[in-house]
């Protein structure tokens, strides 16, 4: 396949901008969607168990999943800062901001494993309720979402310390920041229904 | 003091500086008019959100299943 | 290709002309070439899908055949429904003409992602090749909706089927998004929207369609597959799950889906009507909002199709309601398209009749809706050959036609020649009465009790069900004059030169086929296409194109 070895102008580089960040935000709403039809799932499930949760099924700690989302959210909140650094062309900052990122990305998806242990632990499977395989399915999903998030700002790091971008072309860059938020803000609808409500 | 009682004390102190810090980010934010920044926006708001609700949840006003 | 000149920043080839084979006609980026390509694809798994077809029909010509299996039975009713939903009339409307017309239309030289447009083409062959080869495992046997717990009981063809209708569920996604931001972004300057040719429309609503509700479908998909692999509790409702959220979720995707493959034949027929009747197309505000409409309220009526599923009845209503009701949008459409052809001049050609077999069969099809919107007249019908009867005549009767009206009608802006009027004539004839024999007897059938998902049936129904086995050989019989026309003009039709029918659309605007860049220089628009007997709304456009449209 021949490269795109096609040098655009500032004219051409907003306009592919503009359709490559709107083509970003639909794939985001349709990525949306894939999670709305696993929470519905979830909700009918539940709306029709006689109990909930099943019995002998041991549920998720709330207070670990709380102070995991907080060290999602914080993630959501660096990520804010390291493009508000990048867009006042301040590097190191934006360098250690996107550090902070990526490590609570880690650590959020580490405090999954351990939650995940813990409950294999108490034998609550996805393959053993209907709370199992809903509970699974969603973190599983949120937490396969987190990883190529993670993946996804380590890229763009590294692409941006070897200077593919410059302060009018960061596509990629604001693509890695939406896609980190979306990941951000579906773990609100998450931990509300799985973990709070009751 | 249990694990559940330290847990609940980060995840409060958390959830308000990240909550602070979420807001602040959105009034910042809000005279912006991009697209981009638009899409920030509704991010932030939902971030800050999360925080209230990760708040009632430390502070044993919510409480989840167990 | 020459140097092209570039009349505006915006809306231009970013990507170099191709040089290789492979680049060209493998792994084309060309928007045109990949249009062709879903064609040939796309017009290969209808004969598939309509020989397995014809082997039920064959199956089905006396009670008690043998010629297929009780299993072999199941099987060829849901591969071929699957087959032709996402293999053949999907594709077709979105990826073939989607892709052929849409940004020639909008004045674009492709569409916004060419490379994503590739990726989105290459998904679908692959989907066809696990879905036809689920037979060596077992297809699946539960329809094309797959309802559990049957297709968890399946052997493992039902796993290929799932990773089968993901693939076509993310080619379908990707080109939704794609064809959206091509049609908000990417429209020559002076198009507004209400400017946009008619089949944009229905294209921007389709692409709105596909990737909402597609991911959806592939959510849902995700879910069958991983229960089946991993027996993971979902859908089985002896271990705490629940078959109905299968179909709620199913039929969320799928009626939206059902609009997904009428609406580009809505706008197809939009596109024709006033090129043939000479006359500006009556309502053009009533067409283009009545397709979003549609759109809008195709996710409100899913549970129309779950009646007997054991809906709560403060359920059921709401549903029946507002599944009458959007057939008032389709009915504005209908009244707008004959108020168009009343005291028009009309030209009797091929792609007009088939319009014309499009609006009187595809509006039967709509009204067996409304009875089948009504939860008591659905509860009779629901599993009889009347709705076996109902959906051919809007996707046999509705889509395919539209999809062959537009066949005929820009085959010449695809290939460069015509196709042969009386051949095309004896198609449309062939095809138009051995349809109505072949579905309009369900109906009655149907009414008389006749399951429909049966190998086996009743004496009493024989006779009825030879004549319609008969038809339906006739039926897949007259696809040959197509084929025989389509190879025949490769060599021996007409050249079309630019604009044969004396349309007024971009489209028609540049030579046949288009060159690589389609346009040398972007057209820029002045009003709505329409207006016949008014001169041409475009500014930079050879004037021997414009001089190439009649003024009546």
């Amino acid at each position: 396949m021949a490269s795109h070895a096609v040098t655009l102008n500032d004219a051409q580089y907003e306009e592919q901008r503009d359709h490559r960040l709107l083509g970003f935000l639909f794939f985001l709403i349709s990525d949306c969607i894939i999670f709305s039809s696993f929470i519905f799932t979830y909700l009918y499930l539940r709306s029709a168990a006689p109990v909930w949760p099943p019995p002998g099924v041991t549920p998720a700690d709330l207070y670990m999943a709380g102070v995991n989302s907080i060290v999602l959210f914080g993630s959501g909140a660096t990520m804010h800062f390291a493009m508000e650094s990048f867009k006042h062309d301040k590097h190191l900052r934006f360098y250690w901001w996107m550090m902070a990122t990526i490590l609570l990305g880690s650590m959020f998806l580490g405090g999954q494993a351990i939650e995940y242990t813990n409950l294999i632990h108490e034998n609550t499977l996805w393959t053993t309720s209907i709370y199992g395989s809903s509970f699974f399915s969603l973190t599983g999903l949120h937490g396969f979402h987190v990883f190529i998030g993670v993946c996804f700002l380590v890229v763009v790091l590294n692409q941006t310390l070897s200077g593919t971008y410059t302060k009018t072309r960061y596509f990629g860059l604001t693509a890695a920041s939406l896609y980190w938020h979306f990941v951000d803000v579906i773990w609100v609808a998450l931990f509300s229904i799985l973990y709070v409500w009751r | 003091m249990d694990a559940g009682s330290i847990e609940r004390i980060i995840a409060l102190v958390g959830a308000i500086v990240v909550g602070t810090a979420a807001l602040w980010s959105l009034k910042l934010e809000w005279p912006k008019t991009g697209l981009d920044d638009n899409v920030a926006k509704i991010m932030l708001g939902l971030l800050a959100l999360g925080c209230c609700i990760v708040i009632l949840v430390a502070t044993r006003v919510l409480h989840g299943i167990a | 290709m020459a140097v092209v000149e570039v009349s505006h920043a915006t809306s231009e080839h970013i990507h170099p002309p191709p040089e290789t084979f492979v680049q060209k006609y493998v792994f084309s980026f060309d928007h045109k070439v990949i249009a062709v390509q879903y064609f040939i694809t796309t017009g290969l798994f209808f004969v598939l899908a309509g020989l397995l077809a014809e082997l039920m029909r064959a199956q089905l010509a006396g009670p008690n055949n043998h010629v297929l299996s009780v299993t072999m039975y199941n099987q060829a009713y849901s591969v071929h429904g699957s087959a032709m939903v996402w293999l053949v009339i999907i594709p077709v409307l979105t990826g073939a003409f989607g892709n052929l017309i849409m940004p020639l239309q909008i004045g674009a030289r492709d569409v916004a992602f060419p490379w994503l447009n590739m990726f989105s083409f290459w998904l679908f062959p692959p989907a066809g090749i696990l879905l036809f080869g689920s037979f060596l495992l077992g297809a699946p046997e539960a329809g094309w909706t797959e309802y559990p717990p049957i297709s968890l009981q399946e052997p493992a063809g039902t796993s290929m089927w799932c990773a089968a209708i993901f693939l076509v569920g993310v080619s379908s996604t990707i080109t939704g998004l794609n064809f959206l931001v091509t049609i908000i972004k990417m429209r020559a300057p002076g198009m507004t929207w209400t400017r946009m040719p008619l089949f944009v429309w229905a294209t921007a609503v389709t692409a709105f369609l596909s990737f909402i509700a597609t991911a959806n479908l592939s959510a849902a998909l995700l879910a069958l597959f991983i229960e089946r692999t991993f027996n993971v509790p979902y859908y089985d409702p002896s271990r705490g799950g629940s078959p109905v959220v299968w179909q709620h979720v199913f039929w969320f995707y799928s009626h939206p889906a059902v609009y997904i493959m009428v609406l580009p034949a809505f706008g197809i027929i939009s596109e024709i009507i006033p090129t043939f009747a000479r006359r500006p197309i009556f309502g053009y505000k009533a067409i283009a909002y009545s397709s979003t409409a549609i759109g809008l309220m195709s996710f409100m009526v899913w549970a129309h199709h779950m009646f007997t599923s054991g809906l709560a009845q403060w359920v059921q209503l709401p549903f029946m309601i507002l599944t009458m009701a959007i057939a008032v949008p389709t009915g504005v459409k209908i009244f707008s398209w004959v108020a168009t052809l009343w005291a028009g001049k009309i030209r009797l050609a091929s792609p007009l009749l088939f319009v014309l077999g499009f609006l009187s069969t595809f509006t039967f099809g709509g009204i067996t809706g409304i009875f089948l919107a009504s939860v008591p007249a659905d509860i009779h019908e629901h599993a009889t050959y009347f709705v076996v009867a109902h959906l051919h005549y809007v996707l046999f009767g509705g889509s395919i036609f539209g999809i062959f009206a537009g066949l005929y009608y820009w085959w010449p802006k695809m290939t460069g020649r015509m196709l042969d009027e009386r051949l095309a004539k004896l198609h449309f004839w062939t095809m138009f009465v051995s349809f109505n024999a072949t579905f309009l007897p369900m109906h009655w059938i149907g009414l008389f009790g006749m399951p429909r998902r049966v190998a086996t049936y009743d004496p009493v129904y024989g006779g009825t069900n030879l004549f319609i086995s008969i038809s339906a050989f006739v039926l897949g019989a007259s696809m040959l004059i197509f084929a025989y026309n389509a190879l025949r003009s490769a060599k021996h039709g007409e050249l079309a030169g630019p604009n044969p029918w004396g349309a007024r659309t971009l489209e028609w605007m540049i030579p046949s086929p288009p060159p690589y860049y389609n346009f040398d220089r972007i057209p820029i628009v002045l009003a709505a296409p329409y207006d016949y007997g008014q001169p041409l709304p475009y500014r930079d456009v050879a004037p021997e194109y414009l001089a190439a449209v009649p003024r009546f």
